[in-house]
């Protein structure tokens, strides 16, 4: 759920950059946090090991645009991909707001990939969520790579569900799709918000508390999914 | 010196504290200040367990990012309840860590909600767990409150969205 503080008037949206070990997840961050104005940033912090590979999860703050004086705050975490992290990653996914699965091209990748996907699944009906409600974009990374996977049969494995999401061609390590992925799952979760604001507004009343296992959390009013 | 305790809050406290203040933001906010006020400790965070900040009080030095202590309060808070999982509890109420000279402690509020606190040396941990307990329990009903207060609204409009382009640039 998104969460309002009051206090400082702002609205704080959490964005998981999901997907397989070694895909480019702290890439797309490390990129972001190296390349976004500085207005917008704040401090990358990794839980990493001493190979540099993710324990825990990365985490950048950023700050975005104020809408009817209300600042827009966007927390961009990644998830631990190895296969002995699950327990980490249903952590880190704790009241998510929007996915970004990331993938790796690399046909060798295929099947991992697609595990990820099935893990994201189960670990977010595991919160009381799942991925039809839930704002998530793809990210086809490491389009420089050899071997690479035609962007149509990721699209065939990848975005076969009812209802086809958005999806960008990136090389993280460059740039290359890392801004457009960002903006997109931005604005697909503001636009919820917004949609659900509207819906709420419309009704006359506040939002309901939420039940215990995905409930609002303290003075913010979250919205819901 | 340590202050002379005074005993914790509890939920009848409430009206006390914020007579003169009506919006749940506030007297979550008065609520902290006396928090602090009694403790001597430095700065108080009610956090998300998700790792958003809910609301604060207090000051942490200009170098230090609130956001960033959030959101990895909110992990090892999380990391240890699955320790705890395996020991058979729900989870543990506080965690406590010691520094030379700054002090964490983390204390659950209720499902949802954890309450940190950053505290130094002119303090004691006892002294801060002993008001921590009545504070949460306030903080608890304040922010079962805050959820479905009118204050808890904000008015976007699609027109506001449709005026948005790219939300981040290089």
């Amino acid at each position: 759920m998104s969460i309002i503080n009051y206090v400082n008037k702002e609205v704080q949206f959490k964005i998981v950059y999901y997907g397989a070990a070694l895909c480019g997840k702290t890439t797309n961050l490390a990129y972001i946090h190296g390349h976004i104005t500085d207005t917008n940033k704040g401090e990358l912090v990794s839980l990493a090991t001493a190979a540099d590979r993710t324990l825990f999860f990365d985490f950048l703050p950023l700050n975005a645009l104020v809408i009817k004086g209300f600042r827009t705050r966007f927390q961009l975490y990644t998830v631990p991909g190895q296969v002995i992290y699950n327990a980490t990653r249903q952590l880190v996914l704790r009241s998510v707001d929007g996915v970004v699965f990331v993938t790796d091209s690399h046909w060798d990748k295929m099947q991992e990939n697609v595990e990820s996907f099935h893990n994201l699944y189960d670990n977010l009906v595991l919160q009381g969520m799942d991925m039809d409600r839930i704002p998530y974009v793809l990210q086809y990374n490491k389009r420089d790579v050899p071997r690479l996977a035609p962007v149509h049969y990721l699209e065939y494995i990848l975005n076969n569900r009812p209802v086809r999401v958005p999806s960008y061609q990136a090389v993280a390590t460059t740039g290359q799709g890392v801004f457009a992925t960002l903006n997109a799952i931005s604005r697909l979760l503001l636009r919820k918000f917004i949609r659900e604001t509207e819906e709420t507004a419309a009704a006359g009343q506040v939002r309901a508390p939420a039940p215990a296992a995905t409930a609002l959390s303290g003075i913010a009013a979250g919205t819901r999914r | 010196m340590n202050p002379t305790p005074v005993p914790p809050l509890s939920a009848a406290d409430i009206p006390e504290v914020t007579a003169n203040i009506s919006s749940p933001a506030q007297r979550l906010q008065s609520l902290l200040a006396d928090f602090l006020d009694k403790t001597q400790a430095t700065f108080s965070l009610v956090i998300d367990r998700g790792g958003s900040i809910l609301c604060q009080q207090g000051n942490l030095p200009e170098s230090t990012d609130a956001t960033i202590l959030a959101a990895l309060a909110a992990g090892s808070f999380a990391a240890t309840k699955e320790l705890a999982a395996r020991l058979g509890e729900t989870e543990f109420n506080t965690l406590h860590h010691q520094g030379k000279n700054a002090n964490i402690l983390v204390s659950t509020v209720d499902d949802d909600a954890v309450l940190m606190t950053v505290f130094g040396p002119e303090t004691t941990v006892g002294l801060v767990k002993f008001y921590a307990v009545g504070t949460v329990h306030c903080l608890a009903t304040l922010l079962k409150e805050a959820r479905t207060s009118p204050d808890s609204q904000i008015a976007i409009s699609k027109q506001d969205f449709n005026a948005i382009g790219n939300i981040f640039h290089q």
